[in-house]
């Protein structure tokens, strides 16, 4: 497919669009830079070259290759947030999860490594830095930014309390510093309220942390603060896997309030605590660029879409994918980001092309490590019932096994090619 | 879909020849997303795009036996072969149409497992594989006519884990039909299991 020249495809073109292209000329193709107007071409901006994002710019290419796509993303490499618990226990390196985006420019994607600024859905265009850039339609990958105000002292501290959340620098950080932690340290991991990116992150986190303090600093503590009642997601696997690891203690619904870098402490509304590396994990909601264009509810969090298209409920043209929505019954995971940028991108090309948005259901595979050798998962299926998307069923491992973590190895092999290859 | 494009690129060349411009009106868009392709397109996140796995504990399931797939599907869905992945997936299949997924992949065409096997493994598992060829036949293709499965090309991780099911009877439990071949898995040493699966997986 990607032998084929333009020339090529403009001759297998539908007459209608031919003349399109035709009147738009190739010129208007070679440059995007700072224009506002459509250049004849239909052109799909996709902001965010994450698990959605990425995933929604190769499949709206491998559905019409006729549509431009232009990908914004300023960072130049795709770091996996799964697996990255795994460089925490020193089991990997952060460079066996990181993609640059040539696959995708293989594909006939521009990439282009720039932030969008804002989005201005009345007028159909994003704006950068350098201009404007038109769209037909708009994909939107913006993924999870941290409620910083609701911990005291935590905006002041931004940025030497580590979140780790996003993988890259700060995984690599957080792993140096557990790694040069006193023997008989206190790390201390809070986990936000419900909804947050990865709901069996923070536990898979714990998991692998107290494996590698158990094995290399047996006097170190983990301590585990959870703003929720219980751990959230795989609860009885994990459960069980901590019982091999004594060096965890859990606090369920022990909301951290404050944090206190200087003194190396943080508080809950309880107590305060000292600590000798501090993960704190603050409260999240959708990305700062479609909070801005008001396309959250009115919670200010998180983006109601279309179950069917993944369009915005409050802005026609613009879909949104990946963490930042809500109101399906799914979670927030990479797997299901990946599965909404293909089906969001499906959408797109479909109706661009005039014709209905066929309907589609995401799916959920979701692995997490509890030791060096073994993982547990859970798996999601759905249907699309009146218009919405209804879960057909949940399962879990029934254990945590090696078979498991060698599934999970296969799922990553597969699902990253998936998303940038 | 390659093939689709292939068509659509003939009928192109076919337009320029006989038509300069502009070109045929009748010329198919270059879609992808015909409807069971959009359907299944959440598979690909693990058995890769049209079912081309490139990971080596996923199967291919591009070109595989309808027949096959749908015993398989169905088996999974009654959890009468245990997964916890393919369960729920199973279920999700038989919304969308049993028939229609089955057909969509077994119209792909396989690519077999680009992971390349030790060659001296390769060999070993070679000689290790006689009590296999009466069913699999001697080229791994296996007899779709009385359900048995091409092993060929299947990446090694995958071949492995099955076998270690059939020997545990993890891999459709108490199924008499089945018991042949774990009865015979059971003979096969452990140690051979590695090559038994380079070998298939060389298979071309």
């Amino acid at each position: 497919m990607r032998k084929l020249t333009r020339r090529t495809f403009l001759g297998a073109s539908g007459a209608g669009v031919v003349g399109a292209v035709m009147g738009g000329g190739l010129a208007g193709c070679a440059s995007t830079m700072g224009e506002t107007q459509p250049t004849g071409r239909r052109r799909v901006v996709v902001i965010g070259g994450g698990w959605g994002g990425a995933t929604a710019a190769k499949y709206v290419r491998m559905g019409d290759p006729r549509i431009d796509v232009v990908l914004l993303e300023p960072n130049r490499q795709f770091i996996s947030c799964p697996f990255s618990n795994l460089v925490l226990a020193g089991l990997r390196d952060v460079g066996s999860l990181s993609f640059g985006y040539d696959g995708l420019r293989r594909r006939g994607v521009t990439v282009r490594h720039e932030a969008a600024l804002a989005i201005e859905p009345d007028t159909k265009r994003v704006r950068l830095a350098s201009g404007y850039l038109a769209y037909d339609r708009l994909i939107v990958s913006p993924g999870v930014d941290f409620l910083w105000d609701q911990v005291e002292g935590l905006p002041a501290a931004r940025d030497t309390v580590l979140h780790a959340w996003k993988a890259g620098p700060q995984t690599v950080e957080l792993a140096r510093q557990i790694q040069s932690m006193p023997d008989n340290g206190v790390f201390i991991l809070t986990v936000p309220p419900v909804a947050y990116r990865c709901p069996p992150g923070p536990y898979e986190r714990i998991s692998m942390v107290a494996w590698y303090l158990k094995a290399n600093k047996p006097r170190a503590k983990v301590l585990v603060l959870d703003a929720n009642p219980n751990i959230v997601s795989k609860t009885a696997l994990f459960r069980e896997a901590w019982k091999a690891y004594p060096n965890i203690e859990y606090r369920a619904t022990n909301r951290v309030i404050a944090v206190d870098p200087g003194a190396k402490e943080v508080r809950t509304e309880f107590d305060r605590i000292k600590y000798d590396v501090l993960n704190l994990i603050p409260p999240q909601r959708a990305g700062q660029i479609v909070v801005d264009a008001n396309l959250v509810g009115a919670d200010k969090r998180w983006c109601e879409v279309s179950h069917l298209t993944y369009e915005s409920v409050k802005a026609p043209g613009v879909h949104v994918v990946g963490d930042a929505t809500t109101g399906l019954p799914v979670p927030k995971s990479g797997n299901v980001a990946n599965s909404m940028g293909k089906i969001a991108a499906i959408a797109a090309v479909s109706l661009l092309n005039d014709k209905p948005a066929p309907s589609v259901a995401p799916g959920n595979t979701c692995y997490s490590w509890v030791s060096d050798r073994e993982a547990i998962a859970v798996v999601n299926a759905y249907k699309i019932e009146n218009g919405k998307v209804v879960q057909i069923e949940q399962r879990l491992t029934p254990a945590q096994s090696p078979a498991v973590a060698a599934r999970a190895v296969g799922w990553t092999q597969s699902i990253w090619q998936d998303v940038v290859g | 879909m390659p093939r689709a494009h292939i068509a659509v690129v003939g009928a192109a060349l076919l337009a320029a020849a006989s038509a300069p411009a502009p070109a045929s009106a009748q010329a198919p868009a270059p879609m992808l997303y015909e409807t069971t392709t959009a359907r299944v397109v959440t598979c690909a996140a693990c058995h890769g795009v049209n079912g081309n796995s490139r990971s080596d504990a996923m199967p291919i399931i591009a070109g595989m036996d309808a027949g096959y797939f749908k015993k398989q599907v169905q088996a999974y869905a009654a959890n009468a072969r245990p997964s916890p992945e393919m369960g729920p997936y199973a279920k999700q299949i038989l919304d969308i149409g049993l028939d229609e997924v089955a057909g969509h992949f077994a119209a792909q065409r396989m690519e077999p497992t680009p992971l390349k096997a030790d060659a001296a493994a390769v060999a070993r598992g070679r000689t290790a594989s006689a009590p296999c060829v009466v069913c699999h036949g001697a080229d791994g293709k296996g007899d779709p006519a009385r359900g048995i499965p091409s092993l060929a090309g299947q990446p090694p991780g995958f071949l492995r884990d099955q076998i270690r099911l059939f020997r545990q009877d993890a891999r459709n439990p108490g199924d008499t039909a089945l018991a042949a071949i774990k009865a015979l898995m059971k003979t096969l040493p452990e140690a051979q299991d590695a090559d038994l699966a380079a070998y298939y997986s060389s298979l071309r």
